[in-house]
């Protein structure tokens, strides 16, 4: 399950709560680093983005109050609730009118069931998959990574493409790998995070660095499947939700320039000197 | 995206006559004094035009807190106009460990740290009655 549908699934969820709970206005949510994971139909981007900017003043205090574990505004025509959860911010807004028992209620037992029940999902197919990269090799050499995986290549033949990291050989011998495109920074770290560092998986690194014997990868090539290429600095991914999902996380910057954005699928090889 | 911290202004000193919104703001503060002793508050921030007021018990947390406030305050209204709710009533900030409620009364900003356990609404009331 990529990100659009884990997305697509809490929209959903979004405006199943506000079917069932019609004073609910408005909701979505979104990260600490300001990324909207979901939105109910009602809510202009716009709108959503208007009122991270201004959550942001008070996160960015809140360590002096232990971290923020929700914030209620009540105004003469109704109220504005945020709750933390697992670390995402969900944001609701009610009418004067509603039963903020029955709200909360709702929104407090239904979201985390859903983000649970997702994460789930989410991780189980990917914990089967990690381990079974599919390789497609001609030399000797990458034998030895089948050798590696824990399960028959053959079972992954029949999963979608788009979720199989797939591996090729190059006459440099060196592994391809097509992941999908990840967004890298937030709406906030945007402007703080290296634009010319991609991050990927560790397991991949670790994988690279003992196929190639090299002890330290520190650049790969990005190609995308309109030939465009990109040499780029690599770090491992550090967030664990994209861990093991065959994602390159890229600053928009670097996505700019090979002309491709989140979703799409790149080849990724890792440069050995 | 960080807010420009808002300069903390001292006390000014009452030396004039007293006025009706003088004795407002006299009424104000006695009512924080009081709301001080309330069981978990730890303190409060009362700000207007002219003057401010801040009387915490780890005073080491005045700039953090201060800035907080008004954060708080400044998003308060951010939010209410972004989803048209009128005029805000409140803001209440909890966190991992203190709470607090911010809220205008009559030109004057003012927050309230407390426990997160402690009884906003007495706050909340015995502010309002100001």
């Amino acid at each position: 399950m990529d990100n659009e549908v884990y997305s697509f699934a809490l929209k959903n969820t979004l405006n199943e709560i506000q079917n069932i709970c019609p004073d609910i206005k408005n909701s979505f949510m979104f990260k600490e680093d300001g990324e909207i994971i979901a939105q109910d139909e009602n809510t202009p981007e716009k709108v959503v983005v208007h009122v991270i900017d201004s959550f942001d003043g008070i996160l960015e205090k809140a360590d002096a109050i232990g971290g923020i574990e929700g914030v209620t505004l009540d105004s003469s025509k109704g109220r504005v609730t945020i709750s933390c959860m697992n670390d995402i911010y969900l944001v609701t807004v009610t009418s004067k009118k509603a039963d903020m028992n029955y709200v909360n209620t709702v929104t407090h037992v239904l979201i985390p069931t859903i983000l649970r029940l997702l994460d789930k999902i989410n991780s189980t197919p990917l914990k089967n998959k990690t381990p079974s990269l599919k390789i497609e090799t001609e030399t000797p050499v990458t034998e030895e990574l089948e050798e590696q995986t824990e399960t028959p290549v053959e079972k992954d033949s029949t999963e979608e493409p788009e979720e199989t990291l797939e591996t090729e050989t190059l006459p440099s011998e060196l592994p391809v790998n097509q992941l999908i495109i990840e967004n890298l920074g937030g709406l906030l770290t945007r402007a703080r995070a290296p634009s010319d560092t991609v991050r990927i998986d560790s397991e991949m690194l670790s994988q690279w660095k003992e196929f190639s014997g090299s002890t330290r990868i520190d650049q790969v090539e990005v190609e995308t499947f309109n030939g465009k290429t990109t040499r780029c600095k690599v770090k491992p991914i550090k967030d664990s939700k994209y861990e093991g999902k065959g994602i390159i996380r890229m600053p928009e910057k670097i996505q700019l320039n090979l002309e491709v954005r989140k979703g799409e699928l790149v080849r990724v090889k890792p440069l050995v000197y | 995206m960080a807010r420009k911290k808002e300069p903390i202004q001292e006390i000014a000193a009452m030396t004039e006559p007293l006025t009706i919104e003088e004795s407002h703001i006299n009424n104000l503060r006695a009512n924080l004094e009081e709301i001080k002793t309330y069981d978990g508050v730890i303190g409060y921030i009362v700000r207007n035009s002219t003057s401010a007021a801040i009387d915490l018990k780890d005073p080491t947390k005045l700039i953090d807190y201060a800035v907080l406030s008004s954060s708080a305050l400044d998003a308060s209204e951010a939010l209410s106009e972004d989803f048209n709710l009128g005029d805000v009533k409140s803001i209440i900030v909890t966190g991992k460990n203190v709470k607090v409620l911010s809220l205008t009364v009559s030109d004057n900003r003012i927050s309230v740290f407390m426990d997160k356990e402690a009884n906003y609404e007495k706050v909340l009331r015995k502010l309002h009655g100001a």
